[in-house]
């Protein structure tokens, strides 16, 4: 594990304290609602781009793709490349113009435009439920991989044996106190802080260990030596060379073949996320012009072809020089610790409590800004005026990162160990046929608020049954294999409730009355009219 | 074993039969295609509204450069 000095600390503590100080600063000029919501739709593409690449990496993510990395090959690099890049460039160009013209705070504010509000409470209880509790895994999960991962330990005093608890108090409170302050800006300025650092100190190790390794060439010669090593002791398919591959067989033991990374990750849920994540859609809302709003996400993915190069290849890196580690996750950690010198071993530390922290501010303002809108301003008090969203805005925030504090505690005391990688699962329950509503809500005029209520509950009903299918206990009970033979499914369970969901939003839409012309005009997208 | 089952499994073995090479075609021709949108759309969707636009401000030229490099990375990766 990296063993750090107090050059490092200092680092650390001065990157904290400057994104703490530049949160406040920006929290003075907040005056009004969408001053806090939507950074009084003065945001520029830069800040906006980067904020969404930011948003998007999380600290799990850093250690979690550089262990998947090392333990499966590049092909998980899939999720930044072609499970986001081309999704980025559709939004850009055909959704987010609608969103941003139509003035909204939040996307089921925009479904409730387009069908009812049924539609709206049901999408925004959906992403409320999943943020809220997100915000909790997220602090959880981060501080648990900063104890385990770069061995922070008190040896002896109050605090020992109290690590976890107190990295998540600490990275609740230090997000917490800008994000109530200054809400989306402080949330967007900080990302941009947070991002350059972020892939600074990854790139610094992608450096230091390609020049350690000899190269690229050299890197994905020792690779290849390794697979044949162990495929000469293996008699599995496991042992087939895989690690720099890109584009795996449906059979192979990883959880990344290429119909589900195709299919599921590239034609659903990655457009999905990028269209109709409110944490991610929410600072293209507050961008200046339709213009900037669409340059923000072309901006975004230009950036993301570079970040599996940054925290992909490194996992690879480890691959060669510690083959042998007991723990996937570890890879990066101990690439850090045997490579980097001190004072740049905490940039890389600061680097991880910035990716870590950029995705915490961005939920939490998000869930924050449902809940005041979707549910506060829309059902409680609808003259309600900017001054006192406002006020509900920060007391929202404060409300929500209590309860992300209670339920990252609450969980840190149970079993955890699938905890993460279930929430990720209950992300794909609803993500897939929320974007069949989206799509039909814009691209099909036919489509009506009854359709896509029943639509939506019913994809989500497909993928609970699915998942509910494949658990072992249940197999076992009922007698049956489980239905996906691939380790972690949910790409195949947004598949498929997608699918039903959009058959059912048809057959129903067909079914019931039309929604009114004057009701939809201008909510539905027409080539000849929208794109120019 | 319920039809579900037996969907999933012929779903399963006739994906198989693709061959790698045509799966990298479909990696690669869905970035290609996007380009073939990107270029086909009026210049009005892709240049800020008002002014007069130098090349570089076209969104164009930016989102076919992004969807380039996914272009080398899938036929190389």
């Amino acid at each position: 594990m990296p063993s750090f000095s107090w050059i490092d600390y200092t680092v650390v503590v001065a990157y904290l304290a400057g994104t703490v100080a530049i949160g406040l600063a920006i929290g003075r000029r907040i005056s009004s609602g969408r001053d806090y919501f939507l950074a009084g739709r003065r945001l520029s593409w830069w800040l906006i781009g980067t904020s969404l690449v930011a948003t998007d990496i999380g600290g799990t993510d850093i250690i979690g793709v550089g262990g998947a990395s090392y333990q499966y090959g590049l092909a998980v690099g899939n999720f930044e490349w072609i499970g986001c890049v081309p999704a980025m460039i559709v939004a850009a160009f055909v959704f987010i113009p609608f969103f941003w013209r139509a003035g909204v705070y939040t996307i089921p504010e925009f479904m409730e435009r387009r069908f009812n509000a049924g539609v709206r409470s049901a999408l925004a209880l959906c992403w409320l439920l999943f943020m809220a509790s997100n915000v909790g895994i997220m602090l959880f999960a981060s501080a648990r991989m900063f104890v385990t991962a770069f061995g922070l330990q008190f040896d002896g005093g109050l605090l020992a044996g109290h690590e976890i608890t107190l990295c998540l108090l600490v990275t609740a409170a230090l997000v917490g106190v800008y994000t109530l302050a200054g809400g989306l800006a402080a949330v967007v300025y900080t990302d941009v802080i947070q991002c350059t650092v972020m892939i600074g100190g990854c790139l610094m190790v992608l450096v230091f260990g390609l020049i350690e390794v000899g190269g690229v060439g050299a890197l994905v010669e020792r690779v290849q030596e390794i697979e044949q090593a162990r495929a000469a002791t293996t008699a599995a398919a496991s042992a087939a060379p895989q690690h720099t591959a890109l584009i795996l067989p449906v059979d192979t033991p990883s959880p990344f073949p290429w119909t589900a990374i195709l299919f599921g990750l590239g034609l659903i849920l990655s457009p999905a996320y990028w269209i109709g994540n409110q944490a991610i859609v929410q600072r293209s809302l507050g961008a200046r012009s339709e213009f900037e709003a669409k340059a923000a996400y072309i901006w975004g993915a230009l950036l993301k072809n570079l970040i599996p190069l940054i925290i992909a290849v490194p996992g690879l890196i480890a691959f060669v020089r510690f083959p042998d580690l007991d723990q996937a996750d570890n890879a990066f950690p101990t690439l850090v610790a045997s490579m980097l010198p001190i004072g740049v071993k905490g940039l890389f530390l600061a680097a991880f409590a910035a990716a870590l922290m950029s995705s915490v501010d961005s939920y939490l303002n998000s869930a924050a800004t449902i809940l005041t809108n979707d549910l506060y301003r829309r059902f409680i008090r609808p003259s309600a005026d900017e001054r006192r969203l406002l006020r509900v805005g920060r007391l929202t925030t404060v409300g929500l990162l209590i309860w992300a504090i209670g339920f990252g505690l609450y969980i840190s005391q149970i079993e955890s160990s699938g905890i993460y990688v279930i929430f990720q699962t209950l992300m794909a329950f609803f993500q897939g046929p929320a974007f069949a509503v989206l799509l039909a809500g814009l691209l099909w005029r036919r489509a009506t608020g009854p359709g896509a209520l029943v639509g939506f509950l019913g994809g989500i009903a497909t993928s609970v049954s699915l998942f509910t299918l494949n658990q072992e206990a249940i197999c076992e009970w009922l007698n049956l294999k489980p239905l996906f033979q691939v380790e972690e499914p949910f790409l195949f369970f947004s598949i498929w409730a997608f699918l039903v969901a959009a058959v059912l939003i048809v057959v129903v839409s067909l079914l019931t009355r039309r929604e009114p012309d004057e009701k939809i005009r201008g909510l539905i997208y027409r080539r000849g009219r929208d794109a120019s | 074993m319920t039809p579900l089952h037996y969907i999933g499994d012929w779903l399963r073995s006739t994906l198989m039969l693709i061959p790698m090479g045509t799966v990298r075609v479909l990696f690669v021709a869905l970035p290609v295609l996007l380009i073939l949108w990107v270029l086909r759309l009026p210049r009005a969707a892709t240049t800020p509204p008002g002014t007069e636009c130098r090349r570089f401000e076209n969104l164009k030229l930016w989102a076919v450069l992004a969807l380039l490099i996914q272009v080398v990375i899938y036929a190389l990766g």
